[in-house]
């Protein structure tokens, strides 16, 4: 366990290496932030007006609470796995007695909890700036589900990356691209990162809904804000579990046949 | 003795994408991959004991380093048997991993911006070293290679043959028992060079490590490598003591002669090739079997003071092997 936890104080240590470039990263995440709020306060500037069933607190809270999640779910350091694979840094940790996927997650942990320390601040920022009318949960079941919702969806997220990774051990020069379209397109559109999911047609969106990324952001904010509540939330945690399930089974099965055909190249 | 290392019959075959030059070429790769078969091991066989230090040398792309990745457990053979201190390396079992190391002098494991001290700390923890000892083989290795006054600048201000010394330490912290060194020298200056050459000497000595080194560095091997293996197109040419491979590969003799007079000195080139001309020195190449008759003749036709028959420096046969010509 030991093992483990230097991984995650040498990595904790590595995030601030480049302070500046640290410190840019958050105003620009708060630049993020600000656009999707006057964007989305512009839209209900007629404090009657509700767009697909949204009224202005409630998506002013969806919009502050992507932050919180954000930072939490799809933050993560395993994103560099496909350059390791594609340039052979693998070998590094291979040749070495730990558990690579261990590895990873311990880096992600770390990473992540740098993350939600410092949304936590901004979110104070903001909140004081924007004195938007926000809603706390105060259920206690409702926001154990929402952890719960939030392990499953880091662990989601964990093992799309991973399978994503492995795309360098066949094809080395398609690991960007594969990247860019799960990351960018697949994961900001459908996991709710932009936009909630229940404002696509229905027909849509239950197609959405039966996928593995709304889980990653959609439905843990939905479940804090007691949307998702009752059998929904059941089947919503089911969905998710099951595609846990597949998905940690498909990252073991890609990667052990994707590290007999691993070349170790760049030497 | 036994054995550290035993290969048998290693076979390793690559698949890669080839492409065509050019836009076409890509777009046509695009829609319908070629793949090609690369064989890089066929049938590669050899044994070593523990203790040994062995310099596989060959020309670029024979397969030196596509071994050393199967003897560490990174490459999936395509056939064959490989054990490396009583393990399949393939299995990667932390016991296994715990007794090797694999340097690669172009490979960095090394946290480019933090001092090299954070990576040795973390390697003391994954390789799960006692304080005590991480601490003795910290001391003595930074002091072997007189880099202790920089373990605690970051790596990314150092200077390479300083990396690369720290490399090193990173892999040895933990003491492995078989080492397999990867062009260790590679780009380094000649007095780093020497320490990094000496230090894999000592290291050798003292823990009774079985070391496997690959370079295209001549003084490397000459200096640590007893007993050679030559591999060529993913076939071992050569297995034996270094100063074998010279008799058995260099097909001529050198005569080295010192002349008392100038007469008859552009007769010379009868007895053999001229190497260098410089009254009242001259050295002369000739065929190996006819050595004893050209030093007859040297004798008899010229006036020689002194003579000496030597064997081909093992440089010039190394080069050879360098550039392939073993093979033929």
């Amino acid at each position: 366990m030991n093992k483990y936890l230097s991984i995650f104080k040498i990595s904790f240590q590595q995030e601030f290496a480049y302070k500046v470039s640290f410190v840019m990263w958050r105003f620009r995440n708060m630049i993020q932030i600000f656009v999707a709020f006057f964007l989305w306060d512009k839209i209900f500037e007629n404090p009657g007006r509700i767009v697909f069933g949204y009224d202005r607190s409630k998506i002013l809270t969806y919009v502050f609470a992507i932050i919180i999640v954000r930072a939490l779910v799809l933050s993560a350091r395993a994103a560099d796995v496909a350059g390791d694979v594609a340039q052979g840094e693998l070998s590094n940790y291979l040749i070495k007695p730990m558990n690579y996927f261990k590895y990873w997650f311990t880096r992600d942990m770390s990473s992540k909890i740098l993350n939600i320390s410092f949304a936590f601040f901004e979110f104070i920022i903001l909140y004081l700036i924007l004195r938007p009318p926000l809603f706390f949960q105060q259920n206690i079941l409702i926001i154990l589900a929402f952890l719960v919702s939030i392990v499953i969806a880091i662990m989601i997220y964990f093992y799309m990356l991973f399978i994503v990774s492995s795309v360098p051990f066949w094809a080395p020069e398609l690991g960007w691209g594969s990247h860019f379209l799960v990351t960018i397109i697949l994961i900001e559109f459908l996991s709710g990162a932009l936009f909630p999911i229940d404002i696509l047609p229905a027909g849509i969106g239950q197609v959405v809904m039966s996928l593995p990324f709304p889980y990653l952001i959609y439905f843990p904010v939905q479940v804090y804000l007691g949307n998702i509540t009752g059998a929904l939330l059941v089947k919503g945690l089911l969905i998710s579990s099951i595609w846990l399930v597949i998905l940690g089974i498909s990252m073991k099965y890609v990667w052990s046949k994707g590290l007999k055909v691993y070349e170790g190249v760049g030497r | 003795m036994d054995k550290a290392i035993i290969v048998d019959h290693l076979v390793k075959n690559f698949e890669v994408n080839v492409k065509e030059p050019g836009l076409t070429g890509a777009i046509r790769s695009l829609i319908k991959p070629l793949k090609k078969a690369v064989h890089a091991l066929r049938g590669v066989s050899f044994s070593i004991q523990t203790g040994e230090l062995v310099g596989f040398i060959g020309p670029n792309g024979a397969g030196k380093t596509t071994t050393l990745k199967t003897l560490s457990g990174l490459l999936f053979p395509t056939s064959g048997f490989v054990e490396v201190l009583e393990h399949d390396p393939w299995e990667r079992k932390p016991e296994f991993l715990k007794q090797i190391s694999l340097v690669m002098g172009q490979k960095n494991q090394l946290w480019w911006d933090l001092p090299a001290i954070e990576t040795f700390e973390l390697n003391k923890a994954i390789y799960e070293i006692p304080t005590r000892e991480y601490e003795e083989n910290l001391n003595e290795l930074t002091t072997l290679l007189e880099i202790k006054k920089h373990v605690n600048t970051p790596v990314r201000k150092l200077s390479l043959g300083q990396r690369m010394r720290m490399e090193l330490i990173a892999s040895l912290l933990h003491k492995p028992k078989v080492l397999f060194l990867d062009e260790p020298t590679i780009g380094l200056d000649v007095v780093a060079q020497q320490k990094v050459r000496d230090f894999i000497y000592e290291y050798n000595k003292k823990y009774q490590a079985t070391i496997i080194l690959t370079s295209h560095n001549m003084d490397d091997l000459i200096n640590l490598a007893r007993r050679v293996i030559v591999i060529d197109e993913g076939k071992i040419l050569f297995d034996g003591a270094l100063e074998e491979l010279v008799s058995r590969y260099a097909k001529e003799k050198i005569i080295k002669a010192t002349l008392s007079s100038e007469d008859n000195i552009k007769d010379l080139d009868k007895i053999g090739k001229i190497k260098k001309l410089a009254f009242p020195e001259v050295v002369i190449s000739v065929p190996r079997s006819a050595t004893a008759v050209a030093a007859a003749e040297l004798l008899q036709n010229f006036a020689v003071d002194d003579l000496t028959i030597e064997e081909v420096p093992i440089e010039d046969v190394i080069r050879k092997v360098f550039r392939g010509e073993l093979r033929k």
